[in-house]
């Protein structure tokens, strides 16, 4: 006999989704993790636009990763174009990442997710219970927002990133501003610390993740040339510019967005294969964090909260760091880098909250967009989503759990990936 | 009784669910003033059914269960309020493709298109298809009108929206011509204010993402962007961009 568990429609996640799983007896005959939000057609809206418009366009792919979405865009033109930025523009870039990284994080994990570990259905009955510990969150929250409007001009769609560079450097004031917010931001992540070491951590599913994460070039951890997946405990390497050979992009006939494969199998990217891959990287409190929370290689996926917070923790130290840095090299206003209109093209990827973001262009000798695709994170991990939505009902069923309990593990589990759903139906091609 | 609201997100990016959660000074005070009952993006246990004194809608309209939601939303909400461009206008999914729709549908999922059942109807405005009390426009919205809106309707007031243009907002602020001193395709002088003229002052020029002003002044707009050898066309397709649908109505009556 047949029957059904549903996750109808998934709550406190960006975007409209839901899981459908098909049992035959014990027997999972179907797995699906639907994605119903209505097709936005990005992809065919760019072409014929211009270098100049098309990142202010594709920011709108995404609220939440507004900003990498824009600074992915930017660094897919001039590699095109074949710009370089300044050591203070790159800085400044990453300056932002750290903000998008600290606010993103925030919300994810102590309004969204948290309220799953300690037992609540949402974050206004958690602020009930543990106010001090929601006020943190917001203040966390907002210190990310500040650094992203001070370099992007705007917390949300941001209108500051330009080829080249800005259309307005920060003033030294308002870099110089965010230091004592971020120093407050430490306490804070100390403060959720605290909180993080009262709250248990469920492992209903042991299933081994397939990691994949840029390899990051110089000190900035969220940009590179190269992507790296750890196969069987072996490193490969795969230059952006192939990215195409890495993601394998194919349709599902239930999901209004594209499944990635990477050799036959799936893969995940976010915060767990970042610290997975690239973790003896950092140094600081987010080391000790991730040395005391963290053993890789790591097969619990709801981990990757975890990894969000050891990142956040990251992101704030980082960004104290990048303003030492850029006011020692001297910091100053600079004009974007000039550059001539040629057909040409070009791809990128950075690591935006919730993984690898990739993007590429053609354009034309008038400087149009020929074509565009983009790849979000979120499309890349519904394939592994449906794995380990598949081993928690496995598990579970083995476990002898209720059907009720499969449901709720399979809405914590999908939880995990931060899934922004109303990115991955914005996957390009044209 | 605190007074019962709902938030709603249709087919966009989330970014008015997320300026929401960005007012981070506020938010304690608004759920100190209102019962948050149904809101998917924040809780997992929401109150469908019962009546709602506002609910906030962003997105656009893009198939039959969004429409079925929007008419439920506002059957049960005494105020329904549009947030975002999206909801106002169409916004950016709204903008017109290069090709026909069908064609861009398989541009991206391929010569067999996408599966079995989609739902793909254009993106169209809520106002298309029920009443709005307040519209809130931008791409995203500022979360100052934002909480100056809930401010006021939870006092039984309207909020008064900008009825100017982003150019007088420049203008109060000193700042110094993007079109007329440094010929850049500036959208100011016909796109809503509310932004405090937010793109202008990092030297970038308006692309007119609030939507277009009222009885803005096309021709005259056209003229200075062909004074500045600016192509023309240029206006009136960057304030497609966001408002589309809008712009064809307004085209149509006049």
């Amino acid at each position: 006999m047949t029957r059904t568990i549903t996750v109808e429609h998934l709550t406190r996640v960006e975007g409209h989704g839901g899981i459908t799983v098909v049992l035959d007896g014990n027997e999972i005959s179907k797995v699906d993790f639907d994605v119903f939000e209505g097709i936005r057609l990005f992809e065919g809206l760019v072409r014929g636009r211009t270098i100049e418009d098309v990142t202010q366009i594709c920011s709108r792919i995404c609220a939440i990763c507004s900003h990498g979405h824009s600074v992915s865009s930017l660094q897919a033109l001039e590699n095109a174009l074949g710009v370089t930025v300044t050591p203070q523009t790159r800085r400044l870039r990453d300056l932002a990442y750290q903000g998008a990284n600290i606010e993103s994080h925030a919300l994810h994990v102590f309004v969204l997710a948290l309220p799953d570990l300690m037992g609540h259905s949402s974050v206004i009955s958690l602020a009930g219970v543990v106010p001090d510990a929601v006020k943190m969150a917001l203040r966390l929250k907002k210190l990310g927002n500040t650094i992203q409007e001070i370099v992007g001009g705007r917390a949300i769609h941001p209108i500051n990133y330009v080829i080249g560079g800005f259309g307005r450097v920060p003033s030294t004031d308002e870099l110089l501003s965010l230091k004592p917010q971020i120093r407050e931001g430490l306490e804070d992540c100390k403060r959720a610390l605290e909180v993080l070491r009262t709250v248990p951590v469920p492992d209903f599913v042991n299933e081994p993740i397939r990691c994949a994460a840029v390899a990051p070039e110089d000190e900035a951890f969220f940009f590179g040339n190269f992507m790296e997946i750890l196969d069987g405990g072996k490193r490969k390497r795969i230059p952006v510019g192939d990215y195409r050979t890495f993601t394998n992009e194919h349709l599902v006939s239930y999901s209004h967005a594209k499944h990635s494969l990477y050799e036959g199998r799936s893969y995940m990217v976010g915060s767990l294969p970042r610290l997975t891959l690239n973790g003896d990287r950092i140094s600081g409190l987010a080391r000790q964090v991730m040395d005391e929370f963290l053993k890789f290689p790591c097969a619990n996926i709801v981990m990757n909260n975890i990894a969000q917070v050891v990142e956040m923790v990251y992101s704030v130290e980082h960004a104290l760091h990048l303003i030492d840095e850029m006011c020692e090299a001297g910091y100053g206003p600079e004009k974007p880098v000039p550059y001539e209109v040629h057909a040409c093209s070009g791809s990128a990827a950075t690591e935006v909250p919730r993984g690898t973001l990739f993007y590429s262009y053609e354009i034309d000798s008038k400087g149009l967009i020929a074509s565009a695709d983009v790849i979000t994170p979120t499309a890349q991990n519904l394939s592994n989503a449906e794995d380990q939505l598949r081993a928690t009902v496995k598990q579970g069923l083995g476990a002898g759990a209720s059907d009720s309990t499969i449901e709720q593990r399979l809405a914590i589990v999908a939880r995990a990936y931060d899934p922004c759903i109303s990115c991955s139906v914005h996957v390009m091609r044209v | 009784m605190k007074p019962k609201i709902g938030i709603y997100g249709l087919s966009g990016c989330w970014g008015e669910q997320i300026a929401i959660l960005n007012c981070e000074d506020q938010l304690l005070d608004i759920v100190g003033a209102v019962d948050i009952v149904d809101f998917l993006g924040g809780s997992s246990v929401n109150d469908t059914e019962s009546r709602l004194l506002i609910s906030f809608v962003e997105g656009s309209v893009a198939n039959a269960r969004e429409e079925a939601k929007l008419r439920q939303v506002r059957d049960r909400s005494d105020l329904l309020v549009a947030v975002g461009s999206c909801a106002c206008f169409g916004g950016i999914s709204a903008m017109d493709p290069p090709k026909s729709r069908p064609e861009a549908i398989r541009a991206v999922y391929g010569k067999n298109g996408p599966a079995k059942s989609w739902d793909i109807g254009p993106h169209r405005p809520l106002s298309d298809f029920v009443k709005v009390d307040l519209a809130i426009p931008g791409c995203p919205m500022e979360t100052t009108e934002f909480v100056r809106a809930v401010s006021a309707l939870l006092n039984g007031d309207v909020p008064l929206m900008p009825t100017y243009p982003v150019c007088l907002e420049c203008k109060m602020k000193e700042q110094e011509c993007l079109l007329v001193v440094r010929g850049l395709p500036c959208a100011g002088p016909v796109t809503l204010a509310g932004c405090g003229a937010r793109c202008p002052g990092y030297n970038i020029a308006c692309i007119g993402c609030r939507g277009p002003v009222d009885e803005a002044n096309m021709d005259s707009i056209e003229k200075i962007f062909q004074e500045k050898e600016l192509p023309k066309e240029q206006i009136k397709l960057k304030l497609r961009v966001f408002a589309a649908p809008v712009l064809d109505k307004t085209e149509h009556r006049g």
